[in-house]
């Protein structure tokens, strides 16, 4: 699931000079890279789609990572299911 | 483009029929697969890095105005600090913040020239709010937003300044940087007509604010229901009759009429309502002019009471910011990309209008989460 959220960003936010292989997944999206809230909005959006998920709207400013995405995306599976 | 009046009002208006929304599509990504749609969100989200802060540059005006925001509260008795080098100081600061957007606000901003030049050296996207009756130098490239109340008439007696609206149109008819921003007053709905075949006539752009009452004012222009609904039309009617002039959407006029304020519908991301860290919470500061600011106070319009907040300022980054909650349709959608589309023409030097997507928006009511949606009022 990581390497799919991470390929999605690089696709979303036209990343450079990194690979779904080479993203850190601890890597602070916000602080590290610089992504801004609405950019993180339409990742989040676009992930939403992909998973069958719905986001809280207050739980964004947690998702600050690929792995702590990965990782809210397993949680929502979970009660839905 | 259809702009029939009746069938533009939000749902749960008073005054008008529920607008059913089109069958809502499963994901985001399918919404972006209208070619409309994709094409104007790629225009839009190149704006995505902008990061606002507000400065009130002085607390000096050459008017007085009934209900101005600027004379409430605390931050009107701040010192102005006039020393040229420490504001420099503080934009260049800003800049290393991560600020990409500055609104210069006070009092009257027009009244240190110096000072609005130092900052658009140092930060070059911006907007200026003034009352226009004092010529910004041509060096100041920024947006320039030039408050207009009403007619000649209105503005003598709620402004106390005379010939108001000829005065501004003779300083900024023909420049670029101008928007002339009509705000509607419960008093003042019936003159915005005359007032615009003025400004159209004299080739200036106009946009529309609303009143909003700052915290425990009393006074006659705060809105009634009846009066959001006639300003709503007059608004719809007046965008539809002067598409080259009026920047604004079917949308914008909805979601600053309704009768809850974009706090209920929207929830305010300024600090002032979001202690969090996120988006504007995170960044956005409201400095006064001793250059000091107070996380708890800052919004862009400071002492407006959040509960009849319906300010255009406030609407540009609440609703922009909201753009997860105008999913549920592509008409929704739709009716956000206009909203931001009209905010980056009102705010941004260079950017043009395109035509808007959405004739007949939804309510924004639907981009409140269900839980707080609660009964129609």
């Amino acid at each position: 699931m990581e390497r799919r959220i991470a390929e999605i960003l690089i696709q979303e936010l036209k990343l450079e000079n990194v690979t779904p292989d080479t993203f850190d997944s601890g890597c602070d999206l916000v602080k590290e890279l610089g992504i801004d809230s609405m950019d993180l909005t339409t990742v989040v959006l676009v992930l939403q789609g992909e998973y069958k998920v719905k986001f809280d709207e207050d739980s964004y400013p947690t998702l600050t990572t690929v792995r702590a995405i990965a990782e809210q995306i397993r949680q929502l599976q979970a009660t839905v299911s | 483009m259809d702009l029939e009046v009746r069938d533009a009002v939000p749902a749960q208006s008073p005054v008008g029929p529920v607008v059913v929304p089109e069958s809502a599509p499963v994901t985001f990504a399918e919404i972006l697969k209208h070619p409309d749609i994709a094409a104007r969100f790629q225009q839009i989200r190149q704006y995505f890095f902008l990061r606002e802060s507000t400065y009130d540059m002085t607390s000096r005006c050459n008017v007085r105005c009934d209900g101005c925001y600027y004379f409430e509260g605390d931050k009107q008795h701040a010192l102005d600090n006039v020393d040229v080098a420490a504001w420099r100081d503080l934009f260049r600061a800003e800049r290393d913040r991560g600020i990409t957007f500055v609104v210069l606000a006070g009092a009257e901003p027009a009244l240190v020239p110096e000072l609005l030049e130092v900052c658009y050296g140092e930060i070059p996207r911006g907007a200026i709010a003034s009352n226009g009756l004092v010529r910004i130098p041509a060096s100041v490239g920024y947006r320039i937003h030039v408050s207009v109340w009403g007619n000649d008439a209105t503005s003598e007696r709620v402004r106390k300044a005379k010939r108001m609206l000829e005065r501004q149109i003779e300083l900024y008819a023909g420049d670029l940087r101008a928007v002339f921003v009509y705000t509607f007053t419960r008093e003042n709905i019936a003159e915005a007509r005359p007032v615009v075949e003025a400004l159209a006539k004299n080739g200036c752009q106009v946009t529309f604010n609303m009143f909003s009452a700052t915290v425990g004012y009393k006074g006659p222009l705060t809105h009634t229901a009846e009066s959001l609904a006639q300003t709503r039309q007059t608004m719809v009617r007046l965008l539809a009759d002067f598409p080259d002039h009026v920047i604004f959407s079917p949308y914008s006029a909805a979601a600053h009429t309704d009768v809850r304020s974009l706090h209920d519908l929207f929830s305010c991301p300024y600090p002032r309502q979001n202690s969090g860290q996120f988006g504007l919470g995170r960044t956005f500061r409201q400095y006064r002019s001793d250059l000091s600011w107070v996380r708890e106070a800052s919004c862009c319009v400071p002492d407006t009471d959040c509960a009849d907040c319906r300010h255009y300022a406030a609407g540009s980054a609440i609703v922009t910011a909201r753009m997860n909650r105008h999913i549920g349709s592509a008409d929704q959608f739709r009716a956000w990309l206009d909203y931001v589309d009209t905010y980056l023409a009102v705010w941004i030097q260079g950017y043009k209008k395109s035509p808007n997507l959405c004739a007949v928006p939804p309510s924004p009511a639907q981009a409140m989460p269900p839980a707080i949606q609660g009964p129609p009022r």
